[in-house]
């Protein structure tokens, strides 16, 4: 299989780049809709995110010889669902204000399907240093994701960045709005669509 | 299919009737109906004319909000209807209707005998509260366009009208019963032995459970409907709003019918949103999008506007 | 047969040891919680009370927690305030119960300790072994009285009453003649740039000062802020050119009778908020004024 002769560096990037979550895979939009409203969320929904996502990655490249196949799917659930819980009570107690913004969204990792995935197509079969990189590039993509939509809306939307005020005023408090989110990501996404087709076409032309 | 149509409208109107009687009996042998009116007056029915003199004496009447016994609110003034039986209270701060109030009478008069006091509660209609919630799940916080839940498999399943209502159909079946059970579970077992921080494993839990129970039960009872919908099933666990669901429900610490009318209303919701967006998907198929628009990030901006439509909603409240 | 079993074993051996992970991460952060929690509360009073790292809070500075319970004997209902008193040299709790009329009824002795007191279950577990069933408790509200020495200094009042959206939870300051010291926004789940606003120094700084009698009848007016007033508001954060002591006089002056401008685009959070502002203080200055009058006629002997 291609991914067991990738290095851990080339899957640490294309964790970041070429299969980015939320930019070209399009999983667990949910969040980047939702609550891409500031840089602040983003980080943290990013951290939380990554955590689950090591966390799993290692636990079930640590255990993957004892799981019986037909329960592969409820043990990876089981799993995901047990570093959910743990990200959840520590970002309670020791972030209140900021947990509150994010709302229900820190418990929903639960249901990213690109978690689940991740640990089927290779954390089940690989070993746990592989699975960790990837898990981490995996991880990392989805916080520069997250961040980066966080900028945009809350440049554009407040005027400001991570809490401090950068322009002076509000250019259009609609970015803020969640219903802006669905414009930014769309939007993103026909950027990244574009940079393929250029590069593609390039790379055609150097042939 | 005609037959069982009938059985469905005839246990629906059965259950609107209990709901909607339940609201109306305050079991006192006189006072037929207490309700709040204009969000400033209460009006109160009796089952017989009372006494003039009675009525408008305002001793005779004492409201205060249930959770403040020692804060009775000043009644501003009394009006009774010219047949005797209706005693409208306005008072002169606005009452807070979502709260209920207690009213309590001195012994009421009517034609000179007395007809014993009364302690009443004055609240909304329960029914009222269960249809905002519906409401509310369904429309003014819409799921998918309100709370940005379930958009994975929603962007998956609304290139097509067909694959779209199947999808809605399939996901609001699960859902309900899956809130269903988790309200059980959670009301039983996790809130008394204090094992609320189990919420998260047991509600994906339960919705897996919910999905393979309605896998098997729709194989056996109707294969042909299974064949249409079954495909759809194992997208319901990768839908946000399947655990977002009981997970509300939990912190909000609904009753069974609030459960109820939750999931029902987020599915019907999702169902909703599916179709709007297939229809206008099926349009822009033919339509000349740009290349690097193609596919999900026009659908995108397309949610977009449908996201901006629904926040007309806003605020919106039948309760 | 065998694989069935397997895989009930595997199953029931995964869910356990997921089970105690999340068991261990539930002890360990509950206490950072409550912990930080109090922190918060501590951080937000001492704000409202006009002290800050700036301005450390002097060392006679004390806080006393009242508790108001309402009490069910049957049909009948009592209020019950759970007070702190002087107890064989060190602090304690007493209940003091009264009619709902606030005439006197008795007074018990309660065994919990003053950081016990400040945790709900703590505090329904002392009140039931002191009343006894079939009497039975429903939390009313909680009161902190700043002391400095032999004066009070000030009540604190957290408090939620319904917003635009759901719940707003708040914490108000009201000195001792019940005049408006401050009000802090602690939760709510209003839009971001309209209801979120009410968080905002223009909006809540308007209660700033308002005394007891206006209170009892302020509302909103839609009608766009001024912008010397605006400015005024927010002199504490911005950088601008600060205010002469005169004009600062000036301003509160013409201000301190009007009613409070409601935020553009976000009347009804305005609204709720000043409302529930009302309707606390008007209750709370009822409630404590019968409290203080039965503990001055029966000389309970209150830290506060």
């Amino acid at each position: 299989m291609a991914a067991r002769t990738k290095t851990n560096k080339e899957l640490f990037f294309s964790g970041i780049l070429n299969e980015n979550p939320i930019f070209r895979l399009a999983l667990s939009m949910c969040p980047a809709v939702g609550i891409s409203t500031t840089v602040m969320n983003g980080l943290l929904l990013g951290i939380a995110v990554l955590f689950v996502q090591v966390f799993s990655s290692c636990t079930i490249a640590l255990i993957k010889d004892y799981i019986h196949p037909r329960i592969r799917i409820p043990t990876y659930t089981l799993t995901i669902a047990t570093w959910v819980t743990v990200i959840d009570l520590v970002l309670a107690a020791y972030v209140p204000v900021a947990y509150k913004a994010m709302g229900i969204f820190v418990k929903l990792i639960v249901a990213f399907a690109i978690i689940t995935m991740r640990l089927e197509m290779f954390a089940s079969k690989n070993s746990v240093t592989a699975s960790f990189w990837d898990g981490l590039g995996m991880g990392l993509g989805f916080m520069f994701a997250m961040m980066t939509l966080g900028f945009v809306r809350e440049l554009l939307g407040m005027g400001t960045v991570l809490g401090y005020d950068v322009l002076g005023f509000r250019p259009l408090l609609f970015f803020v709005l969640p219903s802006a989110g669905f414009f930014v990501v769309g939007l993103m996404m026909a950027m990244f669509n574009y940079i393929e087709i250029v590069y593609n076409r390039r790379k055609k032309v150097k042939r | 299919m005609k037959e069982r149509m009938r059985h469905l409208t005839l246990t629906g109107l059965l259950l609107a009737a209990i709901l909607v009687s339940v609201g109306c009996d305050t079991g006192h042998r006189f006072v037929k109906k207490t309700e709040f009116k204009d969000g400033e007056t209460i009006v109160i029915t009796f089952a017989g004319p009372v006494d003039e003199a009675w009525a408008k004496e305002k001793a005779n009447y004492a409201v205060y909000e249930e959770p403040d016994p020692d804060i009775l609110l000043p009644i501003k003034e009394i009006s009774l209807s010219p047949d005797r039986t209706k005693v409208t209270l306005s008072f002169d701060d606005g009452l807070n209707t979502r709260q209920a109030h207690v009213l309590k009478t001195k012994e009421m008069l009517s034609e000179g005998r007395s007809q014993g006091t009364a302690i009443l509660t004055v609240k909304k209609l329960y029914f009222g509260l269960l249809l905002s919630i519906f409401i509310g799940a369904m429309v003014v916080n819409n799921f998918v366009f309100t709370k940005y839940l379930g958009l994975c498999v929603f962007f998956g399943t609304s290139q097509r009208k067909a694959t779209a209502v199947g999808m809605g159909i399939t996901f609001t079946i699960v859902i309900v019963f899956a809130a269903m059970m988790a309200w059980a579970l959670y009301q039983f077992v996790l809130k008394p032995f204090q094992l609320t921080f189990l919420n998260i494993v047991v509600f994906i839990g339960l919705v897996s459970l919910s999905v393979q129970a309605v896998d098997t039960i729709l194989r056996k009872v109707n294969p042909a409907l299974f064949k249409a919908f079954g495909v759809y099933l194992v997208l319901v666990i990768a839908n946000c709003i399947a655990i977002a669901v009981p997970l509300i429900l939990a912190d909000n610490e609904y009753t069974g019918p609030e459960s109820f009318m939750l999931a029902l209303g987020a599915g019907l919701g999702f169902l909703v949103a599916l179709f709007l967006m297939s229809s206008a998907r099926e349009r822009l198929e033919l339509a000349n999008v740009p290349p690097s628009f193609r596919g999900l990030p026009i659908a995108f901006i397309v949610a977009g506007l449908f996201a901006l439509a629904f926040l007309g909603f806003s605020g919106m409240s039948i309760h | 047969m065998k694989e069935i079993l397997r895989i009930t074993i595997a199953l029931t051996l995964s869910c356990l040891i997921a089970a105690t992970v999340m068991g261990l991460a539930f002890v360990v952060t509950a206490k950072a919680k409550k912990h930080n929690e109090h922190l918060y509360m501590q951080e937000t009073m001492l704000g409202l009370l006009g002290y800050s790292k700036a301005r450390p809070a002097p060392s006679d500075l004390r806080f006393y927690g009242v508790y108001r319970y309402v009490i069910a004997d049957g049909d009948r209902r009592f209020l019950g305030y759970m007070v702190p008193v002087k107890r064989g040299g060190e602090q304690n709790y007493a209940l003091v119960v009264m009619d709902l009329k606030g005439r006197f009824v008795e007074t018990m002795d309660l065994s919990i300790s003053p950081e016990a007191a400040g945790d709900a279950p703590e505090r329904e577990k002392a009140l039931r072994v002191a009343l006894g069933p079939p009497k039975a408790v429903t939390y009313g509200d909680t009161t902190i009285i700043a002391k400095r020495g032999e004066r009070r200094l000030a009540y604190l009042l957290p408090g939620a009453f319904p917003g635009f959206k759901t719940f707003i939870s708040i914490m108000l300051a009201l000195d001792p003649s019940f005049k408006v010291l401050g009000l802090e926004i602690m939760e709510h789940e209003e839009d971001p740039g309209l209801g979120a606003e009410i968080e905002e120094e223009y909006f809540k700084h308007q209660f700033k000062g308002k005394t007891f009698e206006r209170i009892k009848t302020i509302d909103v007016v839609r009608k766009p802020l001024p912008e010397q007033y605006k400015k005024y508001l927010e002199r504490s954060t911005s950088q601008e050119g600060a205010f002469t002591e005169e004009e600062i006089e000036e301003i509160k002056r013409t201000y301190e009778d009007k009613d409070i401008y409601a935020i553009t685009g976000a009347t009804i959070s305005s609204k709720s908020v000043s409302d529930g502002v009302r309707n606390m203080t008007k209750r709370f200055s009822y409630r404590m004024e019968s409290l203080d009058r039965v503990i001055a006629s029966q000389g309970v002997e209150v830290l506060f």
